[in-house]
């Protein structure tokens, strides 16, 4: 373990993503993920610990025109009791209600939740549902530069992103999904929130006169991070909705998703758990429009 | 208006079944409590200690040198150091080992100023080690060429219990319906809240003073002692509040005996304290365990014979734990009358966690297999389900095999409230009939049953309990017990009870049970033993208190004692509660007169009960006590989960003294049963912990918690104070069977092991409905082990 | 090894106070072992429990996993801080009433969730309170006794 010789606590964007060019920065930002994976070991700290907390800015939830802005330091308490949000993008409202305790809730940010790149993030994968995209700032050329990329090719492996030691993460954004879009999230678990999926899936869309278009899924702890079901969209894209579908999208559901065994739960019992929760939330798309 | 300045008449009045506050309720709701966890003393060093992380090996080399050198560090230990002291029920532990038999074998410790320095000592010891091949279940640990784990135990053998009653051959061949099903039940752990703790500190005379979590100080003593080479009576436990125990503070545990040597090597206080993660991989298990049970009954109902084939997974060291084939035994001799008996029970030596013993001591496991075994009986018969176990249920006055003393037995009512209350037998019929549809979520309701000790339990010469108790000149009661207080109230019933008899508020009462220099001998808290024990103990010598104070009261004022009683402060006359005098002048009367005399009593209450002895044929509590739970269950079809929309519970508790206390030891027990039953499982590899940490090893939490319907039996009991029986295990014994036989009434299939998780569910509804159609058999029910 | 330290100031149950702290340390270490305040307790360190449970500018936060540095000029309420003067908190005379408390360990992070859910939710009914309890574990009570008594504080609010 090396030796932590700097503790910063910047009050600007500036000020951090400048601390962040100079190299060597452990991004901290809520901490509920950053805390237990420095005690385990499985982490270790670089020679600054930045605590971004005090950036002006990174802690709102806006609308402008029609793409939502959600800045990294915006917790899930946040989410789960914003009225824009629960207006724009329900699912990633009734994700939140889904995250851990009040406590964590109150404490985890959403950009460190998506950092994290856990396989089974909670918060996540409304975000993919949503088309979503993470802003990454960083310090080039004397001013600040950011760049978009889009959430699904965010995630390199569990832990990992493609985001550079220079970059920080700033927001992530997303359009307002097209008048009629209803997306329904689900993981299954004895308990509403305090578990880790074993698995969890999203599917949204509109539905018009019966049938399905702009199909969007995704799923999470069934692949080395959460992934789009891209053959459970193409599936149910443009046909209806009916019985023969939701079965036929619940078998593309078993195609797309590629889970191990771990302490959670065997593949085989994921496996089965994306086929029934494909029903599942197609069931509550379907309820939920008539 | 104020009673007490006015009254000239005081009512009679009862605290007996009451609802009393818990006397350290106050403190531990503002945090002001200091549990063991929070305690440090002025020059205490930490005492951190290196686990092996592998199942089992040979130490080939261990250095510490740089460990040794590292600035903060006083002390480090290792095997050499402890060489001889064994320890342990079979003496086959040592509190640092030179062969790994488990993951979190002791290898070294450190002794140093702050847990940060202890902890990186640890990362400077180097140890090299040869691994070997391990045994990781009973099964493998018997066969002939499994690997030995330990020399002086051929075949891997821990302890064996067998008891046999009646002609076997000739009742299988009166039976007409025999069910025969092997069991599995698996590990899982206490998980107290604060975690194991332990701080030692020797004087200059050398005597140590262990702070200790133990529920069992006189035991603890006898156990300490040969794992640091002392003399017991040269050992002082004090008993500081503990984040909870339930069984796993019964044995001594390695990190004991560690801190001690650690303090002794270093001439300060050491204290060990575990992380959550070491709690979960060093902590004690409840015994997993496979049961071969086979029970026979008539045609008419009659049960004809039981027999039990158990293989118990010792672990690598043998606590305790291992003796709950003893309790085992009493359930598959006792639950219902079974005339004819062959049991036999054998634990294996396995490199996984060592077993201890948890809430329910080894019924919770056997009650898995009986409770089902009679559901399957009654559906097989074609009875109706209640009438079938009514006429099989023991009467008061009855014995079992092993001449078990049912004197008081309300295992009769404790059926027929329970199923009155849920409307059980037209309810099971209906969901019954509901079984195959299509529809995604079944209901299903389900009842089990068992016997426990309800009286102690005489596993020793002696089941007693010492008692002293002074009354002082401000009219204030000390009692001073050995049964310790480890958070489920028996402070309360204690002060309860003495405040009862001396007529004075509960809030007068001080309890002193924590100090094994100033307590007298009490044989622990387990075995559902303290309320019926201790609390007789203090009864007792409460009475004698009184006595003496109504003698007194007789003499200064000339009444008869017999008329006179103590009420709210005062000595009244017993038939229309006029005062005499208040106690407290009373009691300075008594001290100040020219014959002076003080209000201090002792008393040593030894049960009538008789010693367990090697042929299990014995009274061995005073008491026995039945409880039924019935479950009512939703199954999600898709996704295996269970939920359990409600429990009912009668129980048979003689008597309730303090009603807070006695509910919340119930729902508390139903807690740690739904958890067993259905989501707590320590996921073994080869002897090593896959998740230790609440987030994968999942207690029950608020939202899982079903709506509760408690009914307490109050028949009374002879001996017990005020007619009260020993109540805390039963609850956690009875939940996993009625949530597996409702789960067979929902869906037609049957799960023989725990825990019912999501994924075994799906995967037994799965196979039966194979099994189903292949079969063409639409009442084809499958068992899934 | 030593850990780089800083100085944080904040407010902790009503007074300002001043530590030096390792930039590494939790919130929980530094009530505990730096401020004294052991109601506040370790039980898993991972955010799993609740035991830990402290309100950091009105929410409530596990301390465990917030590092001490991120209380810097914020607003801190332990357990130690509900009380007001000699008399409990009407949360923790209900816990004491209800019989809620047994081996008590958990309490301390139980009540100060159960004060945030009170405060924050207008119309807490019993459902709701056990998902509010879903970050705090018991392993005595089966929370039946624990949910009582918050619901005896909400009614008697009304």
């Amino acid at each position: 373990m090396s030796e932590i010789t700097n503790y910063l606590s910047p009050c600007s964007l500036d000020d951090a993503v400048r601390a962040l060019a100079d190299g060597d920065v452990t991004v901290l930002c809520g901490g509920t993920d950053l805390m237990p994976q420095m005690e385990a070991g499985q982490r270790e700290y670089a020679s600054t610990l930045m605590n971004i907390r005090r950036i002006e800015g990174l802690a709102e939830i806006t609308l402008t025109g029609d793409t939502c802005r959600i800045g990294a330091l915006t917790t899930v308490s946040e989410i789960l009791t914003s009225q824009l949000l629960d207006e724009v993008a329900p699912v990633l409202v009734a994700a939140a209600d889904q995250f851990a305790s009040d406590q964590l809730r109150n404490a985890a940010s959403i950009g460190g939740n998506i950092c994290n790149a856990s396989p089974a993030g909670d918060m996540i994968i409304p975000l993919l549902l949503l088309n979503a995209v993470v802003e990454l700032a960083s310090w080039q050329d004397g001013a600040i530069q950011t760049r978009l990329i889009s959430l699904h090719e965010f995630f390199k492996a569990p832990g990992k992103t493609v985001r550079q030691n220079n970059e920080l993460f700033a927001a992530v954004l997303f359009d307002k999904p097209p008048p009629g879009f209803v997306a329904h999230f689900c993981k299954p678990g004895p308990r509403p929130a305090l578990e880790i999926a074993t698995v969890s899936i999203g599917i949204g869309g509109v539905l018009e006169d019966g049938v399905f278009s702009d199909v969007r899924a995704a799923m999470g702890a069934v692949a080395p991070t959460p992934i789009r079901a891209r053959r459970v969209e193409t599936t149910l894209e443009g046909l209806p909705l009916n019985a023969d579908n939701i079965r036929a999208a619940s078998v593309s559901a078993g195609e797309d998703a590629t889970p191990i065994d771990d302490v959670r739960a065997s593949s085989w019992y994921r496996d089965h758990l994306v086929r029934v929760l494909t029903k599942e939330v197609l069931n509550d798309v379907l309820e939920n429009t008539n | 208006m104020n009673k007490k300045t006015i009254a000239t008449h005081i009512e009679k009045t009862t605290l007996i079944g009451q609802r009393v506050r818990k006397p350290d309720a106050a403190d531990k709701s503002t945090g002001k409590t200091r549990y063991i966890n929070d305690l440090v003393l002025p020059q205490m060093l930490y005492g951190k200690i290196l686990h092996a992380g592998r199942p089992h090996a040979q130490i080939v080399s261990i250095d510490t040198t740089a460990a040794e050198q590292l600035p903060g560090v006083h002390g480090v230990l290792t095997g050499k150091d402890v060489a001889g002291l064994k320890f342990g029920f079979v003496r086959d532990n040592v509190a640092l080992k030179e062969t790994v038999r488990c993951e979190h074998d002791e290898v070294a410790a450190v002794a140093a100023e702050t847990e940060e320095i202890a902890s990186q000592a640890l990362g400077l010891i180097k140890v090299e080690y040869k691994d070997l091949p391990g045994v990781f279940s009973p099964e493998d640990g018997r066969r002939e060429d499994a690997p030995l784990i330990r020399g002086d135990f051929p075949g891997n053998k821990s302890l064996h219990f067998a008891f046999e009653h009646g002609d076997l051959t000739a009742a299988e061949a009166e039976s007409d319906i025999i069910v025969d099903n092997v069991f599995k039940v698996h590990h899982v752990t206490h998980c107290c809240m604060g975690t194991s703790c332990a701080i030692a500190d020797f004087d200059n005379n050398g005597k140590l003073t262990i702070y200790s979590q133990t529920q069992y100080p006189y035991n603890y003593k006898m156990d300490l002692a040969p794992a640091l080479g002392m003399h017991p009576g040269d050992i002082r436990v004090i008993q500081p509040p503990v984040g909870g125990a339930f069984g796993s503070k019964l044995d001594v545990y390695p990190y004991e005996p560690i801190a001690a040597l650690l303090a002794k090597k270093t001439g300060r206080p050491v204290k060990v304290l575990y992380t959550r993660e070491e709690e979960f991989k060093s902590a004690p298990t409840r015994q997993p365990a496979v049961i071969h049970m086979r029970t026979g009954c008539k045609k008419d109902g009659t049960l004809t014979f039981r027999s039990a084939d158990v293989l118990l997974d010792n672990g690598a060291y043998t606590s305790w734990g291992p003796t709950i084939p003893v309790v085992m035994m009493r359930t598959v001799s006792g639950h219902y009358r079974v005339p004819v008996i062959a049991y036999n029970a054998q634990a294996i030596y396995t490199n996984n966690p060592y077993a201890g013993s948890f809430r329910g001591y080894g019924n919770v496991q056997t009650t898995f297999a009986t409770a089902q075994q009679i559901d399957m009986l009654a559906e097989q018969l074609d009875m109706d389900p209640i009438e079938f176990r009514l006429m099989n249920a023991q009467k008061p006055g009855e014995r079992t095999p092993q001449q078990a003393f049912l004197r008081e037995c309300a295992l009769d009512k404790c059926l027929t409230t329970a199923a009155d209350a849920t409307d059980f037998v037209t309810r099971q019929k209906e969901y019954g009939l509901l079984r195959n549809s299509d529809s995604r979520y079944k209901k299903g309701i389900g009842i089990a049953s068992s016997i426990h000790n309800a009286g102690g339990a005489k596993i020793h010469k002696s089941d007693g309990c010492g008692t002293m108790l002074k009354v002082d000149d401000y009219a204030r009661a000390t009692l001073i017990t050995g049964a310790s207080e480890i958070g489920q109230g028996i402070d309360t019933v204690i002060s309860l009870i003495v405040a009862e008899e001396l007529g004075i508020p509960v809030e007068h009462v001080t309890l002193m049970n924590n100090d094994s220099d100033l307590a007298p001998w009490d044989v622990g808290v387990h075995a559902s033993r303290t309320t019926f024990i201790a609390g007789e103990g203090a009864r007792r010598a409460a009475v004698k208190a009184r006595q003496q104070i109504l003698n007194a009261a007789s003499t200064f004022a000339e009444i008869s004692a017999d008329e006179l009683d103590l009420r709210d402060g005062f000595v009244v006359r017993d038939k229309e509660g006029s005062i005499v005098i208040k106690l407290e002048k009373l009691l300075r009367q008594m001290h100040f007169q020219p014959e002076p005399e003080l209000v201090m009593v002792t008393d040593y209450y030894e049960p009538n009960s008789e010693p367990e002895g090697a042929d299990h044929i014995s009274n061995m509590s005073a008491a026995y006590s039945h409880a039924v739970h019935i479950a009512e269950i939703t199954v999600d079809t898709w996704t295996g989960e269970i939920k359990v929309d409600k429990i009912t519970s009668a129980q048979d508790v003689g008597r309730v003294i303090s009603r807070a206390g006695l509910e919340g030891q119930t729902e508390g027990g139903i807690a740690i049963g739904l958890g067993y039953a259905l989501t707590e499982d320590m996921q073994l590899e080869d002897g090593m912990l896959k998740n230790p940490c609440f987030r994968d090893y999942k207690v029950i939490t608020a939202p899982e918690m079903p709506e509760l319907d408690l009914h307490f039996i109050e028949d009374g009991c002879a001996e017990g104070p005020y007619g009260a029986k020993g109540a805390a295990e039963l609850p956690t014994i009875v939940i996993a069977p009625a949530i597996a036989n409702a789960f067979y009434n929902a869906t037609g299939v049957r799960i023989l092991s725990t825990p019912l998780s999501p994924e075994k569910v799906v995967r037994a509804l799965i196979l039966a409905q194979q099994a189903d159609v292949s079969s063409s058999d639409s009442m084809a029910t499958a068992a899934v082990s | 090894m030593m850990s780089l330290k800083t100085q944080i100031n904040f407010k902790l149950n009503g007074q300002p106070v001043t530590v030096t702290v390792p930039v590494t340390m939790n919130t929980l270490t530094m009530l505990r072992d730096e401020l004294d305040l052991t109601g506040t307790k370790y039980a898993c360190g991972e955010g799993e429990c609740g035991a830990c449970t402290i309100r950091l500018d009105g929410k409530t936060i596990n301390s465990c996993l917030m590092y001490a540095v991120d209380c810097d000029g914020r607003e801190v309420v332990t357990i130690e801080g509900l009380k007001s003067g000699e008399t409990l908190h009407p949360l923790q005379q209900a816990f004491v009433d209800h019989g809620a408390i047994q081996c008590g360990f958990c309490i301390p992070g139980m009540i100060m969730q159960a004060d945030y859910l009170v405060e924050n939710n207008p119309d807490l009914d019993r459902a709701r309170i056990r998902r509010g309890l879903e970050g705090n574990i018991c392993r005595c009570t089966g929370y039946t006794k624990v949910l009582d008594a918050i619901t005896s504080v909400v009614e008697s609010r009304e």
